[in-house]
């Protein structure tokens, strides 16, 4: 039981990840990413290369962090042109670009066939099954500092900057700073944590291939910075773990109610995230925790 | 403007974490007496067309092993789950079914993506693993020997496509390939096969799923002027090709795979345009009385014959060869042991037995046995992989009609 | 590539992007007048599909009973989820109907495999061998998908232009202040949107189904597509939508004997991306609804 919950605490630590960089995004500057998955791909594709081709992990989960930063760099600049609904549908088409350039170029990724055998974190430490808690550990200390780096930023002058941007973009530029230049960075530092979310995701699973990375994983990201409530810190962590506890519960509720097939379940299941949703945005649409927006 | 964490916030948080954990803390009953069998069938996700069928025949051969009075003293349990067809929600419910069920053999994985994110877990944990991916990694990537295929390797699959091809003389083939694992698998395995009997494939095609059309892609295809064209595909898309192929009104033979050519994509299509087709699938014992009870008990259950889901009778297989090593192995035999048998009452070189049933009486005399499955003959090399025969199967006026066998 | 290559890959082209400019119709349609992104709006196509499937097999062989069940069906589903979820997030921001609608798509899909399971489906028409004039091959399907989405776009467009309902919704779309100033009572004209959305979508899913099969994911897949049509033409643009679905259609099929099948889509958003660096609000922006 106890291995179930620490990886199920796992995947939902990684949701946070990838929650907690939406929210710098849209819950702070209002950039309406729909393109999540994609640098979440790069983060995890960039990182099982690198440790498959004997890089040590640090280096590599760094390095994956950086390059999904840098991919996010011309989506910025392009963020600045086009309003709301035309970046979202950008970003939304970037990420099926990305995730059809991981199936075709089969020299790099092997494709469809898929990476198998990604190195397990800590597995060379010889502690057996401690080696997940010890992700575990990790995920939430990087969740943490995540946290404390936005947390710092949201205080910071630097940081009123872009709330005030969210705000009034106008009334930024005529205290004389760039906005353009602090969303971009804003879409970077989200990306990136998207990379790191993709370098845990690929040493956890030690298996990727293109198919994990459809635009679904995007609008679960959504649906957890939603219900968990927009601009809010706390708003990312209950989100993603509500996110999860529909997900995972859901085989439990099927225990307790064996009428029920899994082919029924299944759908029951996806009948539940999406009823949450509309009641969410319909009845609380500050989320969970209250939102800022 | 600044955020501050109140204690509120804090005690919410924390409150929402609780609801978290305190959900999946039931306690599950767990009968001492029993073997323990997760299943991971695709219910839902690409594979959702086989997924369901595949569970009904785990649960069919289950009953019928509980009702020949359990195997090596036990009754078989099954758990229940969906794979999604999803690597990582696989692994989640792989790990529920290891850590909270305590299951002792994970059955029905589906997609080579499946397979190889569960085999590290059921590897690590030391239990069985028998799957239908035909992706050749699996077999080496299995270290102890726990990992069981019961689809013949995409690779096996295409060099069957070429004996076929090259036994009724045709000289120019071309591909088309669903761009995934497997179907890139059944063409790459088939151009290796082809190619190595000296001959060239005039045109190769990868397409993508879900598209409303493909005429642009069969008009690269039939440009080449291919004799004959072999896929890897499946059946809605076969659905979508062989009908804008019907209308181009170009001749052309086709080989495809039996999971793609079976009676659902005759009902699709109508007896016109699949006349000729040729359907390749590792041979079943249609003829056995077990697969005959096999046959009807999922008739009852899914209201199609077996036939439409090739998946099934390999699940079916699954539950079969797991009773026979189980009752070959004896009374309270570790998970290694029961695994040590499978090769022992599945492959040649023993009587050769269709059911349960049957096999457990010959058990019981000490006799040495060699189960002959739904789905193939079912003997493992040293990977784990079934080496079946496969037949050649022509739909005739909406039949599929076995014309020949090809051993590979 | 031959003259008549050139001529089949763009009557591929036109059909597909046709088939996909009904969705981006009725996307482009709500963006304009309730203004937000419906990503419901592939699952409406679905269930109104299936509902043509349901009356086939109830017995009606006739594929124009399917159609009007369809279209029945996709209109009364477009409707309660207009009563039941968009009317209570009228005035919020976009994003919070966009996020619902991702819920409704959720929902309605999960509601119709519940009930119809995952196994695929055909509507039973006759096959048709196609017109070949000197390699250059027409199918009359294909003629009869064509003429079915240009029938049903003039009828749109006489909508929003000759009758009071289209004027009203053209006039909330431009301005919904100005629009209520004047006595519009919006209610009653986003019913009629809905409707109008719902049966556009049943339409195209139809003809979907009929060119190809009738699944679970059906229109889910095609959202995507949609979408960018929708931008490329300028949001809230009907012109758009179409011209954008079938310059999408025949640009990635003009581009598979270059980069091949798989990246005909990534070629399609590369386009995308060229036309938005240079007009960022797509080819027929701004106009909403007006032109």
């Amino acid at each position: 039981m106890i291995a179930y919950l620490i990886a199920v605490g796992i995947i939902a630590l990684i949701y946070m990840l990838l929650t907690i960089g939406l929210n710098l995004q849209y819950g702070y500057t209002g950039l309406i990413n729909f393109g999540v998955v994609a640098f979440f791909a790069i983060g995890a594709y960039t990182s099982a290369l690198l440790t498959l081709g004997g890089w040590p992990l640090v280096p590599a989960f760094v390095v994956a962090i950086i390059v999904a930063a840098i991919v996010a760099y011309p989506i910025g600049l392009l963020s600045l042109r086009l309003s709301d609904d035309y970046l979202a549908v950008v970003t939304l088409g970037f990420s099926e670009v990305v995730r059809l350039a991981i199936q075709q170029e089969r020299w790099l990724t092997h494709g469809v066939q898929g990476l198998p055998g990604i190195p397990r974190m800590f597995l060379s430490l010889g502690i057996g099954d401690y080696a997940e808690l010890a992700t575990l550990a990790v995920l939430v200390l990087c969740n943490l500092a995540a946290i404390g780096l936005m947390l710092h930023l949201v205080r910071s002058p630097y940081g009123r900057l872009i709330q005030a941007i969210r705000d009034d973009e106008v009334a930024v530029e005529a205290i004389g700073k760039d906005p353009r230049r602090l969303k971009v960075q804003v879409f970077m530092l989200g990306s990136g944590l998207a990379g790191l979310a993709g370098a845990f995701y690929a040493h956890f699973i030690t298996y990727l291939s293109p198919d994990q990375f459809l635009p679904l994983v995007t609008f679960y990201v959504w649906i957890a910075m939603i219900i968990g409530g927009t601009g809010r810190t706390t708003g990312a962590v209950a989100g993603s773990l509500i996110l999860m506890v529909f997900l995972e519960g859901s085989r439990f509720a099927r225990d307790w109610i064996p009428s029920v097939s899994e082919v029924q379940m299944a759908s029951v299941r996806l009948a539940l995230v999406g009823l949450a949703l509309i009641l969410f945005t319909i009845y609380r649409p500050q989320g969970m925790m209250g939102s800022r927006r | 403007m600044s955020q501050r964490i109140t204690r509120r916030d804090v005690l919410k948080a924390s409150a929402s974490l609780a609801a978290a954990s305190a959900l999946p803390r039931f306690a599950f009953a767990q009968s001492a007496g029993t073997f323990r069998i997760g299943t991971l069938c695709p219910i839902t996700g690409a594979g959702s067309p086989y997924g369901s069928g595949m569970q009904k025949a785990i649960e069919i051969g289950v009953a019928e092993v509980n009702g020949a009075g359990g195997a090596g003293g036990r009754k078989l349990e099954l758990f229940n789950e969906d794979g999604q067809t999803k690597p990582d929600a696989a692994v989640l419910a792989a790990k529920k079914l290891i850590e909270v069920n305590k299951v002792q053999a994970i059955f029905g994985t589906w997609s080579s993506g499946v397979t190889l994110a569960v085999m590290p877990l059921t590897d690590a944990a030391g239990i069985i693993e028998m799957n239908c991916s035909g992706a050749p990694a699996i077999s080496t990537l299995d270290t102890k020997d726990l990992v069981w295929r019961f689809q013949a390797t995409n690779d096996r699959f295409g060099a069957a496509f070429a004996v076929i091809a090259e036994k009724r003389g045709w000289k120019r083939p071309a591909t088309m390939a669903f761009n995934n694992a497997s179907g890139i698998g059944n063409a790459e395995g088939f151009k290796k096969a082809w190619e190595k009997k000296g001959g060239r494939v005039v045109a190769s095609v990868v397409y993508e799923p879900n598209r409303p059309s493909y005429r642009t892609e069969l008009q690269q295809i039939l440009a080449a002027k291919p004799d004959v064209i072999v896929t890897g595909s499946y059946v809605p898309d076969s659905t979508i090709i062989l009908r804008e192929w019907y209308q181009s009104g170009q001749d052309v033979k086709w080989i495809l795979p039996g999971w793609a050519a079976n009676p659902d994509l005759v009902k699709a299509l109508g007896n016109e345009v699949v006349e000729g087709l040729i359907s390749v699938d590792s041979v079943s014992n249609e003829n056995a009385a077990s697969y005959k009870a096999l046959d009807a008990a999922y008739q009852k259950a899914t209201g199609k014959p077996v036939s439409t889901n090739v998946y099934a009778s390999m699940c079916y297989d699954m539950v079969m060869c797991i009773a026979l090593a189980m009752e070959a192995a004896g009374p309270n035999a570790t998970v290694a042991q029961v695994n040590a048998k499978i090769r022992e009452v599945a492959n040649p070189d023993g009587t050769q037995v269709y059911s349960f049933s049957e096999g457990k009486k010959l058990l019981s005399e000490k006799k040495k046995i060699n189960y002959e499955g739904a789905s193939s003959k079912l003997d493992f090399d040293q990977y784990g992989d079934v080496t079946p025969d496969f037949g050649v199967f022509v739909i005739e006026k909406g039949q599929l009609v076995r014309h020949d066998v090809v051993a590979i | 590539m031959t003259l008549v290559d050139l001529c089949n890959l763009l009557i591929n082209g036109t059909i597909e992007g046709l088939l996909i400019a009904l969705p981006a119709l009725a996307l482009t349609l709500v963006m304009g007048v309730a203004r937000f992104p419906n990503a419901a709006t592939g699952d409406y196509m679905t269930v109104a599909a299936y509902a043509g499937i349901g009356v086939q097999a109830w017995g009606a062989a006739s594929i124009f009973l399917a159609g009007l069940g369809a279209i029945a069906a996709g209109a009364a589903i477009s409707i309660i989820f207009y009563l039941w979820v968009f009317r209570a997030l009228r005035g919020r921001a976009p994003v919070a109907s966009l996020v619902a609608s991702i819920g409704v798509a959720f929902f309605a899909r999960s509601m119709l495999t519940l009930f119809v399971g995952h196994d695929q489906q055909t509507f039973n028409l006759p096959l048709v061998r196609a017109w070949n004039f000197g390699g250059v091959r027409l199918l009359p399907t294909d003629l009869y998908v064509a003429a079915l989405a240009l029938i049903a776009m003039a009828l749109l467009f006489a909508l929003l232009h000759l009758t009071p309902i289209g004027r009203q919704m053209r006039a909330i779309a431009d301005n919904p202040d100005l629009a209520r100033a004047c006595g519009i009572r919006s209610g009653r004209v986003l019913l009629s949107l809905w409707a109008v959305v719902g049966a556009l979508c049943a339409l195209g899913g139809m003809m979907f189904g009929v060119k190809a099969v009738v699944s679970p994911e059906l229109g889910w897949e095609l959202l995507i597509p949609a979408f960018a049509a929708m931008i490329l033409g300028g949001i809230g643009s009907p012109i758009g939508a179409v011209v954008g679905a079938v310059l999408l259609g025949i640009a990635s099929e003009l581009s598979v004997p270059f980069v091949g099948p798989s990246y005909k889509i990534a070629v399609a958003f590369l386009l995308l991306l060229l036309v938005l660096l240079l007009r960022p609000r797509g080819l027929f922006g701004k106009a909403i609804l007006s032109r």
